[in-house]
């Protein structure tokens, strides 16, 4: 009788690394497929639909396209911080103060057309810098964990909008929620709804990808974040580029939150972030490490979440679809892990 | 602005039992008058999808417009499919469901909880798909909006609250203030004020329709300060059973829900969109749809429920009078009006048109936290 | 020292405890083991030798389940077994202490020894698991303490703690990766002491070495490894060094006595290019590691430092290579005063430093070979131009490096940790030597080196100090100080008790000085 067993790898390839992937995505699939036939609908059809709806329309395709911007840049901002050994948890505030800047400038500043966007852009990285300015200070010199400083923060800047758009800039004679009035610059979109911060957002991210691989800023980065006392024993200043490579990683998520509002809501509101913020880190932990991946990992999960609306309008119910979609995601993450095993036979 | 009581008064005269009165059109305000009327559609081949807020088992909003879904169904059994999407957040997320729906097909689509440009969006790119919006302000050549004229039956309940309230303090559970607030929060302290001239309606926002933690807390809060009578607009019965807890009055919104709190319980505004649905469905699957301004008028889709059973008859009878009053063409929104920093905005005899009750953007004096 | 006489005798008719047929791995472009058969009996001490990256760890991490073999079986008290993790492993009563620890720093004794352990009371307070651990520490005599924290502890003491684990998981037989590299002497025959007890009752013990005189005194036979292979399994009783170091590495290594001076050779400098004067230096828990040192060194001259591990070298080491700033005192380079310590400054100048923890202070362990291997010249040409670092150019200097090293590599672009720990050794050698121009401070360069490699590496050393620069040694093996040093200067409890010239030492005195006597206190008895 042969009798199989899972065995643990110490080490993996980055080809069993995908294959692992791809296995935890179908094993998901599979899994969602049971969870839907249970509930009484047709897995096979639903997932033709999800798929034509999503890649087989141009109207798919730019919902794709347009939600995969804030990811890509939550998603850098996490990668960038991770770098150097820092856990930013707070993209999603800095998301909102860069929302918050961005809207500020769009809605107050004397500035026209094209200048109102560039200012907006600078005000967004700005507010996104600034709300991670303590936590990396506090990080550099007083070694506060950035895990727990980022996060409170978030809380702090969806307060703050909150207030605002309820309050100090509502619209008056506002809808349903409470929001800014229309903010005036608007980034052009360049192909149905999806705007130019798209190639923005991968640009960035390339950018981002070749200063770590091609500076020495970035090979000095890459080295204190995988050892910090052999920055130490170099002499290099990791302090400081502990707090650079911090602000940098605000800074995108910052802009993140203007292009959402330049380019896609234009009002300034509660929940502008959809999340974002914390679904990139999500799309930090699938692109593992790598500035380029967090392109393709951002667009996976662009396609997860539009999914899940797409799901939604099929009689899905929402609790069914946060199921399904959580779990593609779980196992997506654990995916990883899952290529360190494999199946062996014990003779006996 | 037309002002269009005169239009909707024959739903006054339909006044039924409280709770089911819906059985004539409510009231238009105007219709866009350039827009042709979209082509017809063959009930089979049509495609209906409705976007909500909350979930269909609220109990409340939701699911008084599920119910309006369902009446749809069983009107055009053959109609191709009907979407309905729950919990649309009020973000970029609302476009791509209703994308969504255009994608699959949609020839109309309602958005009963207003997502506003996260709709017009959409409404601008899909030329042949007719769009409504509730508690929408804007209108295009394929959008329309409607949404209740609920501070008369408002004003009614508050008339009750003046009765029953012996601080004279009344608590309001605000989600946003946004106009709906503005107007409930006033009618409601106007209504009380013609009993105990001195009343106040203290108000908290607490930035969700549906949240029964924060309602909880802020129930508590309101009683806490001396309120014996809580209002509010929530989708759900939480500050109901504090106020069952706590021995204070309480009235509602949306549906008869007294059982969280039938001692408690004073009324509900209550809610009905059935016939509207049909109707806009029928229009739209005849070729005669064209886009619509509504607001329901009170006894048509808007009105307050049966009283709870611990209302004194005479408490009853003494709100129901102003309610036939106001049924009878007498509108109780006219000046003198002064706002919460006490400067006069509305000269007195002057008279707020429906629109200005719709768009409401600032508290009447005595109403306090918005 | 303990019964080197006995010899040992395979027990006929006892059944192996732990048998390896045919074993095999491969790792992508390296054979790290290929028919490695071994035959562990109860009541042995048995001994694995081999050069660096000869296979030692690769085939021990197989036993317990780290690593799965590519071929052959593992054949426990007669049966074929199959390990899919080190916890599967300890089960089956077999546990390893790793070259580099793995306790968790933050917790303490008590909770190292009860992590992960299915035998751990489900709900219990610090003190029961404390209680539990005195218990266990009490039943195999090895004294720990059971509330510290492992940071408190010496690096003898959390391998102690390594012990315990394993034996307390009921291990029958246990495997030390380089246990002594670390250890005292005296710590080290502590150690030993309790193998041999944990034997006497038909336990194993397996053991990696490289010092052979250490080997040959504790083990009973030898199996040793060369390229992945198995060379032959000898009784140690038949065995001497020569004949060991013939066997790992196919050839007779001839140890050449370093001390001449060739001519041509730098001659020492009459003033020294880094002086301490009264320098004090505080530790990373804030007490004063070193105490007022003074202490100069000159081009062309070798300075041992001898003396017990953990009496300031670690500390001494940093603050003559700027990683560490003084607490007090003056440090001079060529008779200028440096004011504000910088490691990068140091280096700039031409000071090299091979640190004590490679692994931990002076290498990315996650980082690639490549990355590695350019930690010294990254931010000059070619390596970087203009601020743009050449990955192209970092990979030909990390070959170069690794070509000098005699370190053979498959992939520059795998994480360094991969690597053998004497190739990681070799590897950071080599790049503090390229850029020592002035000083090389160099703490245990021979640890964990295999015997031909440590003649190679002190060989280099002498070369460095020949072509004019001056070198700091810091090292335990006091023949390995004796055979190069120009001066010893003998260090305890953070102060120094004298500098001898080597032509003028006396061992007994050295030894007297390295257990807290100053110089002179024995000279001036004899007079
Ligand atoms: N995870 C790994 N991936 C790739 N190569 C590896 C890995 N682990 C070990 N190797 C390679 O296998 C060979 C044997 O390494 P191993 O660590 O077993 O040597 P060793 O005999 O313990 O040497 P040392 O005395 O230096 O500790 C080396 O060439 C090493 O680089
Ligand atoms: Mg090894």
């Amino acid at each position: 009788m042969a009798d199989f067993r899972l065995q643990r790898l110490p080490s993996t390839t980055p080809a069993a690394a995908l294959g692992a992937r791809i296995l935890a995505i179908a094993l998901a699939l599979v899994i969602a497929g049971v969870i839907l036939a249970f509930v009484g609908k047709n897995p096979l059809a639903l997932g033709l639909q999800v798929v034509t709806s999503s890649l087989g329309s141009s109207f798919g395709l730019e919902d794709l396209g347009l939600l995969v911007i804030p990811l890509i840049l939550t998603g850098l901002s996490v990668t960038v911080a991770q770098q150097i050994g820092a856990w930013n948890i707070g993209a999603e505030g800095q998301f909102y103060a860069g929302a918050f800047a961005a809207s500020a400038v769009g809605l107050f500043a004397p500035l026209s057309g094209g200048w109102s966007l560039v200012g907006m852009g600078v005000a967004g990285a700005f507010g996104g810098l600034v709300w991670i300015l303590i936590p990396a200070l506090a990080r550099a010199y007083a070694n506060v964990n950035e895990l727990i400083t980022t996060l409170l923060l978030n809380f702090v800047a969806i307060l703050l909008v909150y207030y605002v758009s309820t309050d100090a800039w509502r619209e008056r004679g506002g809808v349903a929620n409470s929001a800014t009035p229309r903010i005036k610059a608007e980034i052009p979109e360049f192909w149905g709804l999806v705007h130019w911060g798209l190639p923005i957002a991968v640009l960035l991210a390339l950018a981002m990808a070749g200063l770590l691989a091609f500076t020495r800023w970035g090979y000095e980065v890459r080295l204190i974040g995988s050892n910090p006392a052999a920055g130490k024993y170099l002499g290099i200043a990791a302090r400081r580029h502990l707090i650079t490579v911090m602000l940098i990683s605000g800074a995108i998520a910052g802009l993140a939150g203007m292009l959402e509002i330049a380019g896609t809501v234009h009002r300034l509101q509660g929940g502008i972030s959809n999340n974002y913020g914390y679904l990139g880190i999500m799309v930090a932990v699938l692109a593992r490490g790598s500035s380029i991946g967090v392109i393709f990992a951002a667009a996976l999960m662009a396609f997860i979440l539009n999914s899940g609306i797409i799901l939604q309008t099929q009689g899905l119910t929402t609790s069914t679809v946060l199921a399904i979609t959580g779990l593609i995601l779980f196992l997506t993450a654990i995916g990883d892990e899952l290529s360190h095993y494999r199946v062996v036979r014990d003779k006996s | 602005m037309i002002d269009l009581r005169s239009l909707s008064r024959r739903g006054f005269l339909n006044m039924a039992a409280a709770g089911s009165a819906s059985l004539a059109l409510p009231g238009l305000v105007r219709s866009a008058s350039a827009a042709t009327a979209l082509p017809a559609v063959n009930e089979k081949n049509a495609v209906i999808g409705f976007g909500h807020v909350g979930p269909v088992t609220d109990e409340g909003w939701t699911w008084s417009h599920h119910q309006g879904v369902l009446a749809v169904k069983e009107k055009f059994p053959n109609l191709k499919k009907v979407l309905e999407v729950e919990n649309v957040p009020y973000s970029a997320d609302a476009t791509r469901t209703y994308r969504q729906f255009v994608s699959e097909g949609a020839n109309m689509i309602f958005d009963t909880s207003s997502t506003g440009d996260f709709l017009h969006e959409v409404v601008r790119r899909a030329k042949d798909t007719a769009f409504m919006e509730c508690n929408g302000h804007v209108l295009m050549d394929n959008l329309g909006w409607y949404y209740l004229a609920h501070w008369y039956p408002t004003y009614v309940l508050g008339v009750a609250a003046g009765h029953l309230s012996k601080s004279g303090k009344l608590g309001y559970v605000a989600s946003f203030p946004v106009a709906s607030v503005y107007t409930s929060t006033n009618a409601f302290l106007m209504g009380a004020r013609t009993v105990n001239p001195s009343a106040t309606c203290q108000t908290i926002t607490i930035n969700s329709w549906f949240d029964p933690q924060a309602a909880a807390q802020a129930g508590t809060a309101l009683i806490d300060n001396g309120c014996d009578f809580l209002f509010g607009i929530m989708d759900e019965a939480a500050y109901l059973q504090v106020a069952e807890k706590r021995g204070v009055w309480a009235a509602m919104w949306n549906t008869d829900i007294r059982r969280y709190g039938p001692s408690s319980y004073v009324s509900s505004i209550i809610i009905d969109f059935k016939e509207y649905y049909v109707e806009q469905v029928r229009k739209r699957l005849a070729g005669e749809w064209t886009p619509t301004e509504s607001l329901f008028a009170m006894g048509a889709g808007v009105d307050r429920d049966a009283w709870g059973e611990k209302v004194p008859a005479d408490v009853g009878k003494a709100a129901d009078a102003v309610r036939t009053k106001i049924l009878g063409g007498w509108s109780p929104f006219v000046g003198e009006l002064k706002d919460s920093k006490g400067a006069v905005r509305l000269a007195k005899g002057q008279k707020m048109s429906e629109m200005d009750l719709y768009n409401w953007d600032w508290s009447v004096e005595g109403v306090t936290g918005l | 020292m303990t019964e080197p006489s006995h010899r040992y005798v395979v027990p006929t008719g006892a059944a192996p405890l732990v048998q390896l047929k045919g074993i095999a791995k491969y790792f992508p472009g390296v054979i790290a083991n290929q028919d490695v058969d071994l035959e562990v009996m109860p009541g042995e001490i048995h001994a694995l030798l081999g050069e660096n990256g000869a296979g030692k760890s690769t085939l021990m991490n197989i036993l317990t389940g780290i690593y799965q073999p590519d071929a052959g079986e593992i054949i426990i008290d007669g049966y074929a077994c199959q390990f899919a993790s080190p916890v599967q492993a300890i089960a089956a009563g077999i546990g390893m202490v790793h070259q580099h620890f793995k306790l968790v720093n933050a917790f303490t004794v008590a909770e190292n020894i009860h992590l992960g352990w299915s035998e751990t009371p489900r709900r219990a307070s610090a003190p029961a698991l404390e209680e539990r651990t005195a218990a266990l520490a009490q039943k195999f005599n090895l004294q720990v303490k059971p509330s510290a924290r492992i940071t408190e502890l010496s690096t003898g003491e959390q391998q102690r703690v390594e012990i315990l684990r394993v034996l307390a998981r009921k291990a029958r037989v246990l495997i030390l990766d380089e246990p002594t590299a670390v250890l005292t002497p005296a710590e080290a025959r502590e150690l030993f002491k309790a193998l041999r007890d944990f034997v006497s009752t038909g336990n194993a013990v397996i053991f990696i070495s490289h010092k052979l005189d250490e080997v040959l005194e504790i083990s009973d036979r030898i199996t040793i490894l060369r390229g992945g292979r198995k060379a032959g399994t000898e009784l140690a009783a038949d065995c001497t060094p020569a004949k060991l170091a013939r066997l790992m590495v196919g050839r007779d290594i001839v140890l050449a006595d370093m001390r001449a001076r060739p001519p041509g050779a730098a001659a020492v400098s009459s003033s020294p290019v880094l002086r301490l004067r009264d320098v004090s230096v505080l530790n990373d828990n804030g007490h004063t590691a070193l105490h007022g040192i003074s202490l100069d060194v000159r081009a062309g001259e070798i300075l041992g430092i001898a003396g017990v591990a953990g009496n300031g070298q670690r500390e001494l080491s940093q603050v003559l290579t700027g990683t560490r700033p003084a607490a007090t005192g003056v440090i001079e380079i060529d008779g200028h005063a440096i004011a504000h310590a910088n490691a990068a400054d140091f280096v700039r100048r031409g000071i090299g430093h091979i640190p004590e923890d490679r692994l931990h202070s002076g290498l990315a362990p996650g980082l690639s070979i490549t990355a590695n291997a350019v930690m010294r010249e990254y931010a000059k040409p070619p390596v970087t131009i203009a601020g743009i670092f050449r990955p192209r150019a970092a990979k030909a200097l990390a070959r170069q490096i690794a070509s000098v090293a005699d370190v053979a590599i498959p992939d520059f672009a795998m994480p360094i940790r991969n690597l053998s720990g004497g190739n990681q050794q070799r590897l950071v050698a080599r790049r503090e030597m390229r850029i020592a121009s002035k000083i090389l401070v160099a703490a245990y360069p021979s640890r964990g080196l295999d015997v031909g490699a440590i003649n190679t590496m002190l060989r280099y050393i002498v070369d460095l100090r020949n072509a004019g620069a001056g070198i700091v040694l810091i090292s335990e093996e006091l023949e390995e100080l004796l055979n190069l040093s120009d001066r010893i200067a003998v260090l305890y409890e953070g102060r120094i008790m004298g500098v001898l010239d080597n032509d003028r030492v006396d061992i007994d005195e050295i030894g007297l000085m390295m257990g807290g006597r100053l110089r002179g206190e024995k000279g001036a008895a004899h007079g």
